[in-house]
């Protein structure tokens, strides 16, 4: 192996592809704006519903307002958000949709400790939104004005806040930061599509493109050993996958410790902990080897773009599927799981976003992600050396380059017994 | 002293799912001097481009020996390559990379020394006339334009032998004429070119000795006059007419 040759044919590929409109786009532009897009998309839509909220009016009817609570009345009067209606057939106007919620004062289920007393009673349609939406605003209202009555009754009766609010729960978090929400979970599975995405088009364009532009034959004439050529494309490919993923987990990391974590109340849970990055880096170069193997494979026996697209997409899912175990609950890092390729590196990663690392399984994953890497170059290695497939005549995929490689060779066993 | 081409009984079979073995060459010897134009001429489909592939080590001979400047075209691939400049009409070039990248690509990795290099790509982009576009990407030129580089990426390391495998396919006469023009002035260099056509002016005009190829067999390998003093012809298509009847009458 030449490294100098490696090099040379590295970087040939490398600026092609920083000129190409599609590379750019998906192994660069997309994994650096998928999150503060999505989180933009996402605030404006809550922004616009609530707004929306904000301004339709909910019709309510008070029924029975004892005279002592007059004030809660007027309370209801002064929220703009509210309609305040009379109805001679309330029950019927709120089935007919022409009024929202109805109101009640009933007496209190329980005996009487303090003067004028009251219990409610609101009756809506689950069924309509701008009656779920009264009720809300009812109770709210009705909750906070019986909240600061009972104080005042308290303190008429020489009692604290404190002193009859002595049944409280109090809340401790002993996690240190370590637990994620969900959302953290979710975030290794955008992390291998995006490796995914990154190194699709590079694949095809390094293999499938070159045939379709007949530079093929141009480079394979060239003074540098096949080896070279496969090894500075398979680096070419890596290199874009891996780009892809660290940029972004970069940009995940940078949109959740400074636009999610403050609007949630700087939660540390959105925050990943930088201690994780190591692990996550050696897992997203590890899987950048195997993604980019894996799609090269394929990629190889394409003619055309279109082929190698369809060619790769069955590898694409099958690399989803074992990283959708990372949404069973409960689902430990086990050394078993650890034997799975590309969901090992995903729970890898997902652990060291909790500060968790289980150094066992880490290994055991580490081993089989190189195991993984080995035997695909391997099985490029022989798939270059297939004189149809150099010339791009050989019409068919990957399985059937298998299937007629073992029939030669159970052939050739057949006439060779000893 | 050996000549830097030397071919032997060279044949290449192909499995063909619906014609089983096809013999694309059967047993092709010839050899190429120093400094001369050596053209095969052959029709489509005669074996031309088998041969030159596996002179070019693209493709391995599935029995027979070729070497290029003392290599051998199967245990010496790299050493051939090295020695070797392969233009093909259908030869593309990279179109993201600019006129200079292309022809410092080729240069580079077809191991020309290293310090060398950059004055090599200037003295190209001045030889073909391409400064005013040295800095363009490939896939702004025009068909003309990209010939030329495509000739400059070719000889970008200086390779003693070169082979054009129907260099004129597909150009406009005064484009292939500027190719012609270009065989010409690398003869008079001292390069040792195989010239792959079957267009009878070019190899007319152009080849120093020409070897008649059809079915995957040489017919005949002679210089002009010498065809046409066996066959008492005087215009190459009815020498190449007259020994493609008689091959295929042997046959």
């Amino acid at each position: 192996m030449n490294f100098k040759d490696i090099r040379v044919l590295y970087w040939r590929e490398i600026r092609s592809a920083l000129r190409d409109r599609t590379i750019v786009t998906n192994s660069i532009l997309l994994p650096i704006l998928l999150y503060p897009t999505i989180m933009w998309l996402v605030y404006t839509g809550i922004t616009f519903v609530s707004g929306q909220n904000e301004e339709l009016k909910s019709r309510i009817m008070l029924k029975e307002i004892p005279a002592a609570h007059e004030i809660l009345k007027k309370e209801f009067e002064g929220d703009k958000s509210i309609v305040l209606v009379h109805s001679p057939d309330p029950a019927a106007d709120l089935r007919n949709a022409t009024l929202d919620a109805i109101v009640e004062f009933v007496p209190p289920k329980s005996i009487q400790a303090i003067d004028n007393d009251f219990a409610t009673r609101i009756s809506y349609d689950e069924s309509r939104d701008a009656s779920n939406r009264a009720r809300s605003r009812a109770g709210q209202k009705i909750s906070r004005y019986r909240e600061n009555y009972l104080e005042r009754q308290a303190l008429k009766l020489g009692l604290t806040r404190a002193q009859f609010q002595n049944f409280s729960i109090d809340e401790r978090d002993v996690s240190t930061g370590r637990e994620v929400s969900a959302f953290v979970i979710v975030l290794p599975i955008f992390f291998i599509i995006m490796l995914a995405v990154g190194g699709m088009h590079p694949a095809i364009d390094s293999t499938a493109g070159e045939r379709e532009n007949s530079t093929w034959e141009t480079v394979m004439t060239t003074a540098t050993s096949r080896a070279n050529v496969l090894v500075a494309k398979y680096l070419y490919v890596a290199t874009m996958s891996f780009t892809a993923g660290f940029l972004n987990l970069f940009a995940m990391i940078f949109c959740m410790g400074t636009l999610l974590a403050p609007l949630f109340g700087n939660n540390s849970s959105l925050r990943i902990p930088i201690q994780s990055s190591p692990v996550v880096l050696i897992g997203a170069v590890l899987l950048a080897l195997f993604v980019a193997a894996g799609m090269m494979i394929l990629a190889s026996f394409a003619r055309n773009y279109k082929e190698g697209q369809s060619m790769i997409s069955p590898f694409y899912i099958a690399l989803i599927v074992p990283v959708m175990f990372l949404q069973t609950p409960g689902l430990e890092f086990t050394p078993r799981i650890a034997l799975i390729p590309v969901a090992n590196v995903m729970m890898m990663i997902r652990d060291a976003f909790q500060g968790v690392y289980h150094w066992r399984s880490i290994g055991i994953t580490l081993a089989v992600e190189t195991a993984c890497v080995v035997l695909a170059l391997r099985v490029a290695m022989l798939v270059i050396q297939h004189e149809d497939f150099m010339m791009g005549s050989y019409s068919g995929g990957f399985g059937k380059f298998v299937k007629e490689r073992w029939a030669t060779k159970r052939h050739k066993d057949h006439k060779n017994p000893l | 002293m050996h000549a830097p081409v030397v071919v032997r009984n060279l044949r290449k079979i192909f499995y063909d799912e619906g014609r089983g073995e096809v013999k694309a060459v059967d047993s092709v010897s010839f050899e190429c001097h120093e400094g001369e134009v050596f053209g095969l001429l052959g029709a489509n489909g005669a074996g031309k481009t088998t041969t030159l592939r596996m002179l070019s080590t693209i493709l391995t001979p599935t029995s027979g020996t070729a070497t290029i400047m003392g290599h051998d075209v199967v245990s010496s691939a790299q050493g051939v390559r090295k020695n070797l400049g392969f233009y093909s009409a259908t030869t593309a070039l990279y179109p993201r990379l600019t006129t200079r990248e292309t022809i410092d690509f080729f240069a580079r990795i077809n191991q020309y020394p290293a310090d060398l290099v950059e004055q090599r790509v200037e003295y190209l982009i001045d030889r073909f006339g391409l400064a005013k576009y040295a800095d363009a990407r490939i896939e702004k030129l025009s068909s003309g334009m990209k010939q030329k580089v495509s000739v400059a990426r070719t000889i970008a390391h200086n390779p003693s032998i070169l082979i054009f495998d129907e260099p004129t396919v597909g150009l406009d006469v005064l484009n292939a004429l500027d190719v012609q023009e270009t065989i010409s002035e690398l003869r008079s260099e001292g390069k040792t070119i195989i010239f792959s056509t079957h267009i009878m002016s070019e190899a007319q005009r152009l080849c120093d000795r020409i070897a008649i190829i059809h079915g995957g067999h040489i017919l005949a390998c002679d210089t002009l006059s010498g065809l046409r003093d066996t066959t008492q012809q005087h215009y190459l298509e009815d020498i190449f007419v007259l020994y493609v009847k008689a091959g295929q009458e042997t046959v």
